[in-house]
């Protein structure tokens, strides 16, 4: 009954992959800006949920919360400083301008944490599933993300500002020539993204040691699932994150772990050649 | 007083220029209607008078204010209002939506049912298929959304670029004709038109731009007889 116990695993894990996607590919659909500095978010996430638990005293999910909150305020920043001056620039400019944020974070981050691995040491135990024991926590953060990306549609569709990022995303002339402040819904959609990296940074951080190098993996996994999902879909970056989490759930049960990244990016150049517009199909 | 006006406007697209120095003024509630031959600059003075375009040289002004610096989203706010050229709608979201985006200013806020109300009777058409997405419109019905999407702002000056391109003349007689009822209603407005004879009939003014500049200006019903308008542009 191993498989299920991997299926499980990988299944619970696919969620947050997906919240990952997520602030990927808004940041893209909106504003074609491959964001290079994702994985370096998504690590800035797991040591703000790290330091608000080992400094702070405060419980991990109160942490997610409150870097959810840092995130948004940092990605207009990071907007607002590096990429604004470069948007309407071709995509070289724009990929070595998060590169360029990517280095800086994780060059702060290795002077001040070194790559020593860190521990959010916290467990809420298991429940008996049948034959599976599966840990409360990956639970708690599927659920977690399944009300981000309720929410994160909510507000796309339902509110002033979200109505704004579709409308500057769909056309950004027309978007500011109706009086939309298309800038600032920029850096908002910016923030946005990296709210959401930061949050799936800091619930993986409940499930895994991690260093500050960790990010880099979570950012490669993004693309693979944006490429799945499609872009600026947050459902199609959601049920990307489930498959790619139940493939890697499962792969290890019939080949060698270290097999898993080959068949993983085989499957990413697959669906690169034969299906473009992503799995799912995509908006754009 | 002009409620707008633009004094020796100069810009272009990196090296090249188009506009050198067009000056034009708009008086309240007037119909000025804007022509030339293609690639004249006329899509590129409206782009800079909002400011999309960065103007080199030259100035704007709306009341009486200098609005040269503004970016486009602030002079929507303050009610100078652009319907572009090739409609420019927002394809992925509703009828509805895109006019509910059109009322973004703060000033149009208020306003946004009365407004909606109105645009709706004005086009029954658009209230038909609210909840429809624009991109799946026909291109008469994109073209009326983007004139409808434009009110919503509850503009004081609306410019409408090249709104009768592509379209039947049937529909072109009813939209001039709902331009001419917001003209009665005290809306300003600034057309650019391919179609001059038609620009010409409707309008109580008209600026000739040729080569970056204005050629010519005068009351409507004079440039009709002018003889260089009617070789150039009339073909008579
Ligand atoms: N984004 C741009 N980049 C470079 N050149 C441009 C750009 N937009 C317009 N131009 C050039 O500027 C000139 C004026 O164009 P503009 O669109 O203002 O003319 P127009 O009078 O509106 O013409 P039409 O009647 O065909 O709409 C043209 O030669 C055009 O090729
Ligand atoms: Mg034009």
């Amino acid at each position: 009954m191993d498989f299920f116990a991997f299926l499980i695993d990988g299944l619970l894990i696919g969620f947050v992959y997906g919240i990952a996607a997520m602030g990927l590919t808004l940041i893209w659909g909106v504003m074609n800006v491959i964001n290079l500095s994702h994985g370096a978010i998504i690590t800035l996430g797991m040591f703000g949920v790290y330091l608000a638990f080992a400094e702070l005293g405060l419980h991990p999910y109160l942490g997610i919360v409150l870097v959810g909150m840092a995130g948004l305020l940092t990605g207009m920043v990071i907007y607002a400083v590096a990429i604004h001056r470069v948007i309407n620039a071709p995509h070289l400019s724009t990929l070595l301008a998060t590169f360029a944020v990517n280095m800086i974070i994780i060059g702060i981050g290795t002077a001040y944490f070194t790559t020593n691995a860190r521990n959010v040491d916290f467990s809420l135990g298991s429940v008996k599933a049948g034959p599976v024991n599966i840990q409360v926590t990956r639970l708690v953060a599927a659920a977690f993300s399944v009300a981000v990306t309720g929410s994160l549609y909510f507000f796309l569709y339902r509110t002033k500002y979200g109505k704004y990022i579709r409308a500057v995303s769909n056309n950004r002339e027309a978007a500011e020539l109706m009086g939309i402040p298309s800038a600032f819904i920029l850096a908002l959609s910016f923030g946005l993204g990296t709210m959401l990296a930061g949050i799936a940074g800091g619930m993986i951080a409940t499930f895994f040691p991690f260093t500050i190098l960790s990010g880099g993996t979570y950012e490669v996994k993004s693309f693979v699932i944006g490429v799945l999902g499609g872009i600026g879909n947050p459902l199609g970056a959601l049920i990307g994150g489930i498959l790619l989490g139940i493939f890697e759930g499962v792969m290890p049960y019939f080949t060698e772990t270290s097999w898993v990244p080959v068949f993983e990016f085989g499957l990413f150049v697959a669906i690169l050649l034969f299906r473009p517009q992503g799995l799912l199909g995509a908006k754009k | 007083m002009a409620i707008l006006e633009v004094r020796d406007l100069a810009s272009g697209y990196g090296e090249v220029q188009i506009l050198w120095g067009a000056t034009l003024s708009m008086e309240k509630g007037q119909l000025t209607s804007l022509v030339g031959a293609n690639g004249a600059g006329k899509t590129t003075l409206l782009k800079t008078v909002m400011g999309v375009v960065k103007p080199r040289e030259g100035s704007v002004w709306f009341d009486g204010r200098n609005v040269s610096s503004l970016s486009a989203h602030k002079k929507a706010e303050i009610g100078l209002v652009l319907v572009p050229e090739g409609r420019q709608l927002f394809t992925d979201m509703t009828i509805e939506e895109n006019l509910e985006m059109g009322a973004a200013p703060k000033r149009a806020k208020s306003k946004f049912n009365a407004n909606l109300e109105r645009v709706y009777v004005m086009f029954p058409r658009l209230k038909e298929r609210r909840l429809q997405r624009a991109g799946t419109l026909s291109g008469g019905e994109q073209q009326m959304l983007a004139v409808a999407r434009g009110l919503m702002s509850d503009p004081i000056v609306l410019m409408v670029d090249e709104m009768s391109l592509g379209l039947a003349p049937v529909l072109v007689l009813e939209l001039f004709k709902i331009l001419r009822q917001l003209k009665d209603e005290g809306l300003t407005l600034l057309l650019v038109e391919q179609n001059v004879q038609m620009a010409l009939a409707v309008s109580d003014y008209a600026y000739v731009l040729s080569h970056g500049k204005v050629d010519l200006h005068g009351h409507s019903k004079d440039l009709v007889h002018d003889d260089h308008v009617r070789s150039a542009y009339l073909g008579m």
